[in-house]
């Protein structure tokens, strides 16, 4: 317990009075009663007690080193690590040539960028995803609920219904010659209640984005469903507006610090939409690769026009997959998705 | 909601002037500050400042609705979602027509339909609702001086012809449409901030700006440094601003924009005086071709919801597709323009 005093998250006032009075370390605090405290350090009672009970809670001194209880989530061996890696549900997308690229679908616990041109189907693929999130267990789902958080103003309310038509038609087909569990839960897999339980934020500025990332883990201790948090998309608040380029870089990073923690720790997947940049191709406006474990590059095909995305997964073996999402100017307008040959390195 | 002041949250009194010795008044301030910076500012320990976030949060965070409550709200709203082009196939194509709370842009090189279809379009809304319309006043921000007037009567006497057929209906349709002529991009941005005023005095249910891009490509020369970044920074500022407009109004908001030729070797030059013959000989497929896309970059092209491109088929015809759309796939008319506007020419979309 030499653990520096001014590691611990006291006010600075309380600290400074407590360096003067020549406390350094926690130990030396540990062994005193708050109202000695109060009186030799000059402080009240109350704020001795608060010191007290920070510094107890952050050292304690009988607690076992090693946690065997896995709430704690920081320690564990990479043994019981795969364990749960291969225990872990995705949320699948219906679209077999992504799902297997992904290797299964949207994990969870972790955070998904998607990043495109301009019209190319990122909101689509959220809206998607917001329906898909809810699937029942039966179906390979995992029955949650998904919190959208809007910047640009792109969610179209219909375009959703159509998509939770389509789904619920979808599992009806195969459904329909199974047995009753499946058919139980499609009574509860309603148009409806798909909609309840999409949970709509429209957030106009970055401020607001900030303020609602800083309530979210309330809300989902309210709603303990939830198993997907959408942000649709990240880049759009902070595109016009700020200047300073620092804070932007540490307002991102904090955002990004703090959708990692929620994933963790409510067990739940978010996923970015996010805009490409128009020249540079291969770094993100967020910067840091380490936290994205799943990454969606551009590279400009010779074709002209044509876009494609590679999904590079770090936890599978083998050359990696490119899907190519087709969005060729006109005079022929398509779009389709098909799967391009593996083989190649993916850009930086 | 972000410039809301620190006072009015709840904060003590001296905590807000403790805050804002240190400049920080707004809750933009206090959000972007990291929780060390606010312990060092406020004096409070690290659970202090951990309430004091969450009440700044409760404060600017929007509210939460449910998919569910859009719908029902959307079904049950008196205004309708969509306001109907009268070109029966696109307004199929886009389920209804111009959606009403997004920005909706009209593109293509010039002659070919863009001030027609904002002149139909301002006469549409201004038409009672059983007629299809939004019954209401149309705000049209002309930049580059091509409205006309004459023009506006025509179309709605040969389009409704049993509508109009009194003198007074024309001159009441005509006393809708507010024409605002501004030639530079501080006018056109004073205008669009003074815009929810408008909107609210007069009944306005549309919002035209004709042309978003002359006046951006006047005055931002992106050959030279820093231009580029202020130029997005004015033309997000615009968007977002109409956004905001569009969906607290529930109201749809159409622009205009011009085309932009992408030589091989990703130099962008301007195509100013594009006919006709230069448009049709433009190869598709090979590369190194030029091709030519909508101007003012990926970054205004992420801004707005839709996108309708007009292109030139041949020298009558031309040709009107859906680039971008939520709700919409991709899909192409043919149309001509007479003396009614635009009239989509009787096939089948391709």
């Amino acid at each position: 317990m030499q653990r520096d005093l001014a590691s611990f998250p006291l006010s600075p006032a309380v600290r400074v009075k407590l360096v003067t009075a020549g406390f350094q370390t926690a130990e030396e605090l540990l062994e005193v009663k708050p109202s000695e405290l109060s009186k030799e350090v000059g402080i009240s009672k109350e704020e001795a007690l608060e010191t007290l009970q920070i510094i107890r809670r952050e050292c304690p001194t009988n607690k076992p080193r090693y946690a065997g209880t896995s709430e704690s989530g920081k320690k564990c061996t990479a043994l019981e690590l795969l364990e749960q890696e291969h225990t872990q549900s995705f949320i699948i997308t219906f679209c077999s040539a992504v799902d297997n690229i992904l290797g299964g679908g949207i994990p969870l616990m972790k955070t998904t960028e998607i990043c495109g041109a301009p019209g190319v189907g990122k909101t689509q693929l959220c809206m998607q995803l917001a329906v898909d999130v809810q699937i029942p267990e039966c179906f390979g789902g995992v029955a949650g609920e998904a919190v959208f958080i809007d910047t640009e103003g792109s969610f179209m309310v219909d375009r959703v219904v159509e998509l939770a038509t389509a789904c619920i038609q979808h599992l009806h087909l195969i459904a329909g010659t199974h047995m009753e569990e499946e058919q139980k839960a499609l009574e509860e897999f309603t148009l409806e209640n798909i909609l309840s339980h999409i949970y709509y934020f429209r957030c106009c500025d970055y401020t607001e984005l900030l303020a609602q990332v800083y309530l979210l883990p309330d809300f989902l201790s309210e709603h303990s469903k939830v198993r997907l948090v959408i942000v649709d998309g990240i880049a759009f608040p902070f595109r016009h507006d700020l200047d300073d380029l620092s804070l932007r870089t540490r307002l991102l990073n904090g955002l990004a610090q703090q959708m990692i923690s929620l994933a963790n720790n409510h067990r739940l997947a978010s996923g970015h939409g996010e805009r490409e940049r128009q020249r540079e191709r291969s770094s993100f406006a967020i910067g840091s690769p380490p936290q994205w474990p799943l990454r969606l590059a551009h590279r400009t095909d010779p074709k002209p026009g044509a876009r494609c995305f590679s999904w590079s997964p770090m936890w599978v073996q083998g050359p990696s997959t490119w899907a190519i999402l087709h969005c060729t100017p006109w005079p022929q307008q398509r779009a389709g998705l098909e799967e391009g040959q593996p083989g190649q390195n993916p850009p930086p | 909601m972000a410039s809301k002041k620190l006072r009015r949250v709840g904060l003590s009194p001296e905590l807000c002037d403790r805050l804002s010795r240190h400049r920080i008044v707004t809750c933009q301030d206090f959000l972007c500050l990291s929780p060390l910076e606010l312990m060092k500012v406020t004096g409070l320990s690290y659970r202090g400042v951990h309430e004091l976030l969450c009440m700044v949060s409760k404060a600017c965070a929007p509210q939460m609705k449910t998919a569910y409550a859009m719908k029902t709200q959307r079904c049950a709203a008196l205004s309708p979602a969509f306001l109907p082009t009268s070109l029966p196939a696109l307004d199929e194509a886009l389920r209804g027509g111009v959606a009403c709370g997004s920005l909706t842009e009209i593109t293509g090189p010039p002659g070919c339909g863009k001030t027609q279809f904002c002149i139909m379009m301002s006469i549409l809304a201004t038409l009672p609702t059983d007629m299809g319309g939004l019954e209401g006043a149309v705000v049209y921000i002309d930049t580059e001086s091509a409205f006309s007037a004459e023009r506006l009567i025509e179309i709605a006497e040969s389009r409704f012809p049993r509508y109009f057929n009194t003198e007074e209906k024309l001159l009441l349709t005509s006393s809708k449409v507010h024409l605002y002529r501004e030639l530079s991009c501080d006018e056109v941005m004073q205008r669009i901030e003074s815009l929810e005023e408008d909107i609210i005095s007069k009944g306005v249910k549309l919002v035209i700006i004709d042309s978003v891009a002359s006046v951006v490509r006047k005055e931002f020369d992106t050959q030279l440094q820093g231009n580029m970044k202020e130029r997005n920074k004015f033309l997000a500022r615009e968007a977002s601003l109409l956004k905001y407009v569009a969906e607290e109004f529930s109201i749809p908001v159409i622009l205009t924009n011009q085309i932009t030729t992408h030589l091989s070797g990703a130099l962008t030059s301007q195509a100013d005086l594009v006919s006709p013959a230069d448009d049709l000989s433009l190869s598709e497929g090979s590369s190194g071709s030029s091709c030519v896309t909508a101007a003012l970059g990926n970054t205004w092209s992420h801004n707005v919801n839709t996108r309708l491109i007009l292109r030139y088929l041949d020298s009558k015809r031309r040709q009107i597709l859906i680039a971008k759309s939520p709700v919409a796939p991709f899909a192409s008319f043919v149309y001509t323009i007479k003396d009614e506007g635009l009239v989509l020419a009787q096939q089948r979309p391709q």
